[in-house]
């Protein structure tokens, strides 16, 4: 048998309405209607309170949706500004990917936040307070959905004429599509240094900015692979194992740097010893660094690494275990040892999982009609 | 200057003999009933007040029954000192009364002309009960006179007009629904001069003579409120002077007449108490000069009797709203949990993560675990429902 | 295409900057306080517990009373909330050998850690110091509520048009020359008003005239956190009282030691930027040239 090259990207093709589209459609159906009666109701009606003001629209639809929708930065960092040029084929599939994580992500945060009519600020730069982390991710995160990435993705559903015609200004908004979300996805760490001591030792560091940084590119390049791999065998259609191998060992490499720094950062803080209690937390904090570590150690085998099979898998526990150090400290290690809990109500969690669903489907829609896929060449 | 007619009330004590003793005696109850808010009251002993008080001309008062019960009256004859002779004859001057006067028939219809008369424009005209308008106000006729004539003819010439009581201050228990007499207070008719209410079923004398008295003795009419009663007796809620009020923000309430809360003399609340919403001085200043001799004090919740739209209106076992909560005296801890795990949602999320575990391992098995057995050669694009996760 | 000592460069480059931007300022605080900041002494050991602020501030704020769990007869909040700016609650040991009153409401800190990260300055340092919310700046999102050290901010959950509630010492009192309500109905003093400079001495003087009265001989708020223009005398270790002892830094130091520095005037953004362009405008020129080359010899058109 053959190893498949991929070469260039190719529609799906019809049919559009299957039962994985419908599912996923109705998914946002009752996301978008419940969204509605928010807007009518105030946000009483989530499971959010005083002690844990942020919920899962905020810890989930962005904090950890956004990591998986890193994908144009952590594969456009490797295949522009590393020169991989091998990955230019799987770029389109990674920037719109992201863009729908992004935008549904951002879709989810207008729901969320309570007073939306007065984000028009963002636009008043005299009101900035520059000291907000927060007025950051506002800034960079919206100008990043709504001008830079939506530019990069242009190219995929314009005529030849008028991406022409937008060439000109490519790597000026490449440049910037690589320097905002280095920014805002750092300042999602820099979120929760401001909440010092409410979040745990194992978690709290200046360097959560870094982590966080780090953990996008990681996940980046993990939901790349996943997302990949499944379309490839959902839709039947040539999967490259060499290329995913190849973007699975700088995954690795992220890894295990990912854990190595983690750990330097608790011995200079001095913190070692809360890591080998027997509590909870402890247990959570080794989870996700095994979660990462465990597949980045697999991964470094070029053989293993060539596994369908173990990719799929080490790609998988690599994702949740960085989703889940993305989404601990303003979740789990928020206000540890209180009593107050947080967990989504019923439509708050049918809202969170409605707007992936709308990512989805809208992704489906998109590969179906559009060469976003990649696929071999055929001559 | 001395007008034998018009004497002081000094003048007039001595004159008759009576015991200045017991209009100090009376003076030092007027400090009890108004420690704030009248001037004559504003000294430091009763004999400082009797000074003062003694020094005004005897106020002539016309007291009008309407449609009473004649409680009003009872109430001021409950005062022991100074006796009723000499209340009635040197404090003030009751020149018209129709309960306590001698005169009845063409002498008491005299007595009323001759009174008005002699001190026109200058009289205290007190009137007790409701007057009821309709069927064009025949439903009271005293001598022939229909009650809103006569009001409106005593009231024309007197200098100041007290409606005592509760009938007379809002149109009290004749007025309660259905109203069929079309039974008013007094300031319904009397419009071109202040009226004082004294609302309550019946209220402390002493709130009366405390006001005719200062009337007298300065010329003014004490401080009223927007519903013309005076601020120093009904400034205040009873709720917000009441004895059992520390068991009502501890909790501690008589649930029934009898039970060991009612016998320990908590709180009267659940039973109905409208002290909540009733502006009374009943809690401070009791009745028949007997400590505690007032409703709540004999542990009966008070029904708002002095109040308009609460007396005789609001059922006596319905709970009175409280319009102005103040703290319990039970404590908060310092921190309070917060936030609940809904069972839907919980089920919701297992079962959204046992799907992706599930469709992830059915997802791994399908993978070959080898390159070299990988790629199936390019099929039709049915779409497998192991889901298209991404 | 492997990686070539450009890109290396380039890498430790970026690394070089991070490194430089780590090197942080000493003090504890970024801000400092003026003459005329004003605040409030809680004395623990002299309040009664009547919770006679309790009302006043909901009166003088015009704040419906919470009422829900006493079925409407009772002014009877559990924590603050939307409808509660100050709360008294209790504090008893477990042994019932100690106990006290505690009294809550915002600390107004000398650096607060809601301000520095509402985005938009919503919640800010005004006249006399107070930390003051406004309403046309504010887009919900409270990020206020998750840093303040203190868990003060509060939410209208259930309104269409939600407010941040908190206390703001009584700032519309202050514009009359009248007293913050709770410090003017309370009848012992276990709470009074007046510059933190006062209140500073005050408090001390207390702790001078009464030595081992007070725990640690400490005025909290002094410097904890940053310092706060609310502080507390008490007779019972302060994390009884559920006041935070995490330090003298005050989290908005803390949390913004690196941002600051990064991104100070925006320069490293703007250099970073300066680079990236720099680097992309050559790969894509190449790029373009072999996409060129390809479709000419194969027909086929990029996709970029």
């Amino acid at each position: 048998m053959s190893v498949e090259r991929w070469g260039h990207a190719s529609p799906v093709g019809k049919p559009l309405v299957t039962a994985p589209f419908v599912f996923f459609s109705s998914l946002a159906v009752v996301a978008l209607a419940l969204s509605a009666k928010r807007l009518l109701g105030g946000l009483a009606f989530t499971g959010m309170n005083d002690d844990y003001a942020i919920g899962v629209w905020k810890t989930f639809n962005v904090m950890v949706l956004t990591a998986l929708g890193s994908s144009a930065l952590a594969v456009g960092l490797l295949t522009w500004v590393f020169n991989q040029k091998q990955f230019h084929v799987i770029m389109r599939a990674s920037l719109s990917s992201s863009l729908l994580f992004y935008g549904t992500g951002m879709f989810a945060l207008g729901f969320d936040v309570g007073r939306p009519w007065n984000f028009y600020n963002v636009l008043l730069p005299w009101r900035w307070n520059l000291h907000s982390a927060l007025l950051e991710i506002s800034v960079c995160m919206t100008s990043y959905v709504s001008i830079f990435l939506l530019y990069e993705n242009l190219p995929q559903v314009l005529p030849e004429g008028w991406v022409r015609r937008i060439k000109p200004a490519y790597p000026y908004m490449v440049a910037m599509a690589f320097l905002l979300p280095i920014m805002h996805q750092s300042s999602l760490g820099s979120l929760m240094v401001l909440a010092g001591a409410k979040v745990h030792p194992l978690w709290q560091t200046q360097m959560l900015p870094a982590f966080y940084l780090m953990q996008a590119i990681i996940c980046g390049f993990a939901s790349m692979i996943i997302l990949l791999m499944v379309t490839c065998l959902a839709w039947s259609r040539p999967m490259d194992v060499t290329l995913l191998g190849g973007l699975s060992r700088f995954m690795a490499w992220g890894s295990a740097g990912f854990v190595v720094l983690r750990f330097l950062d608790i011995m200079v803080r001095g913190q070692l010893a809360l890591a080998f209690q027997l509590t909870w937390y402890a247990v959570l904090f080794h989870a996700e660094n095994l979660f990462v570590l465990v597949p980045a150690l697999v991964l470094f085998n070029e053989r293993l690494r060539l596994s369908p099979r173990i990719l799929f898998v080490t790609a998988v526990l690599t994702a949740i275990g960085g989703l889940t150090y993305r989404f601990s400290p303003t979740t789990f290690a928020f206000r540890y040892g209180k009593a107050s809990i947080y967990f989504p109500s019923l439509g708050e969690l049918l809202m969170c999982l409605g707007y992936i669903g709308l990512a989805v489907a809208l992704f489906i829609v998109a590969a179906r009609q559009f060469a976003i896929l990649p696929d071999r060449i055929h001559d | 200057m001395s007008d034998p007619n018009h004497p002081t009330i000094n003048q007039q004590l001595k004159r008759s003999g009576s015991s200045r003793r017991d209009f100090i005696t009376l003076c030092g109850k007027l400090m009890v009933a108004a420690p704030f808010g009248l001037a004559i009251t504003n000294f430091i002993s009763p004999e400082a007040v009797a000074a003062v008080v003694g020094k005004a001309r005897r106020p002539s008062v016309i007291w009008l029954h309407m449609q009473d019960c004649t409680g009003c009256t009872e109430t001021l004859l409950r005062t022991s000192e100074p006796d009723l002779a000499t209340l009635i004859f040197d404090v003030i001057s009751l020149d018209y009364h129709e309960t306590v006067m001698a005169a009845s028939g063409a002498d008491a219809e005299a007595a009323l002309r001759d009174a008005m008369a002699l001190n026109d424009g200058k009289y205290v005209l007190v009137v007790e009960g409701s007057i009821p308008t309709g069927e064009a106000g025949t439903y009271l006729k005293i001598a022939g006179r229909k009650g809103t004539d006569l009001l409106a003819d005593v009231s024309a010439h007197a200098a100041a007009v007290i409606a005592i009581g509760s009938c007379a201050s809002w149109g009290g228990i004749p007025s309660s629904g259905p109203n069929p007499t079309g039974a008013v207070g007094v300031d319904a008719l009397v419009r071109n001069k202040p009226v004082v209410n004294l609302p309550g079923c019946p209220p402390n004398p002493y709130i009366l003579l405390g006001t005719i008295l200062e009337y007298a003795t300065t010329g003014k009419l004490p401080k009223l409120d927007a519903l013309g009663r005076p601020l120093f007796a009904y400034d205040r809620l009873i709720h917000d002077h009441c004895p059992r009020r520390a068991h009502f923000d501890a909790g501690r309430f008589a649930t029934r007449f009898g039970d060991d809360g009612h016998r320990n003399g908590w709180c009267l609340y659940k039973l109905g108490c409208k002290g909540p919403v009733t502006h009374a001085p009943c809690s401070t200043r009791h009745f028949n000069e007997v400590v505690d001799a007032w409703p709540i004090g004999i542990g009966h919740p008070c029904f708002g009797c002095a109040e308009k739209s609460v007396g005789y209106t609001i059922p006596q076992f319905t709970l009175a709203p409280i319009n102005d909560p103040k703290p319990t005296s039970m404590y908060p801890p310092i921190t309070t949990p917060r936030g609940i795990v809904e069972a839907a949602s919980a089920g919701t999320a297992g079962l959204v993560g046992g799907i992706l575990l599930g469709a992830g391992y059915v997802a791994a098995r399908k993978f070959p675990s080898s390159a070299t057995a990988a790629a199936p050669p390019p099929s039709s694009e049915d779409v497998s429902d192991t889901g298209a996760e991404s | 295409m492997t990686l070539t000592r450009r890109d290396v460069f380039r890498s430790i480059g970026c690394g070089s900057i991070a490194a430089v931007a780590a090197a942080v300022p000493l003090a504890a605080s970024s801000a400092k306080t003026k003459t005329d900041d004003l605040g409030l002494l809680y004395d623990a050991t002299v309040c009664i517990g009547c919770k006679a602020c309790v009302g006043a501030c909901a009166s003088a704020n015009g704040l419906e009373p919470d009422t829900a769990l006493s079925g409407g007869i009772w002014q009877m909040p559990t924590d603050l909330n939307p409808q509660t700016k100050n709360i008294i609650s209790v504090y008893h040991s477990d042994d019932g050998t100690e106990a006290s009153f505690m009294k809550r409401q915002c600390m107004h800190c000398v650096d607060p850690a809601c301000a520095s990260g509402c985005p938009f300055g919503a919640l800010s340092k005004g006249k006399f110091g107070i930390v003051e919310w406004n309403g046309n700046l504010c887009i919900g999102c409270r990020f206020c509520e998750i840093s303040c050290p203190f868990d003060v901010p509060r939410f209208e959950w259930a309104k269409f048009n939600p407010k941040i509630v908190k206390c703001e010492l009584c700032r519309h009192r202050l514009a009359n020359g009248s007293q913050p309500a709770c410090t003017e109905v309370c009848p012992v003093g276990a709470v009074i008003f007046g510059t933190r400079a006062q209140l500073l001495q005050e408090a001390h003087r207390r702790i001078a005239a009464h030595p081992g009265k007070y725990y640690q001989d400490r005025v909290y708020g002094e410097h904890d956190l940053g310092g706060t223009q609310v502080i507390y005398l008490s007779h019972v270790p302060f994390a009884k009282l559920g006041l935070p002892e995490t330090g003298d830094e005050s989290p908005a130091h803390y949390g913004s030691k690196v941002h600051s520095v990064i991104y100070k005037g925006m320069a490293v953004p703007v250099m970073v930027y300066a680079g990236l362009a720099a680097l992309m405008r050559r790969r894509f020129r190449i790029h373009e040239e072999e996409a060129r080359a390809e479709e000419k010899k194969t027909g086929r058109q990029e996709q970029l």
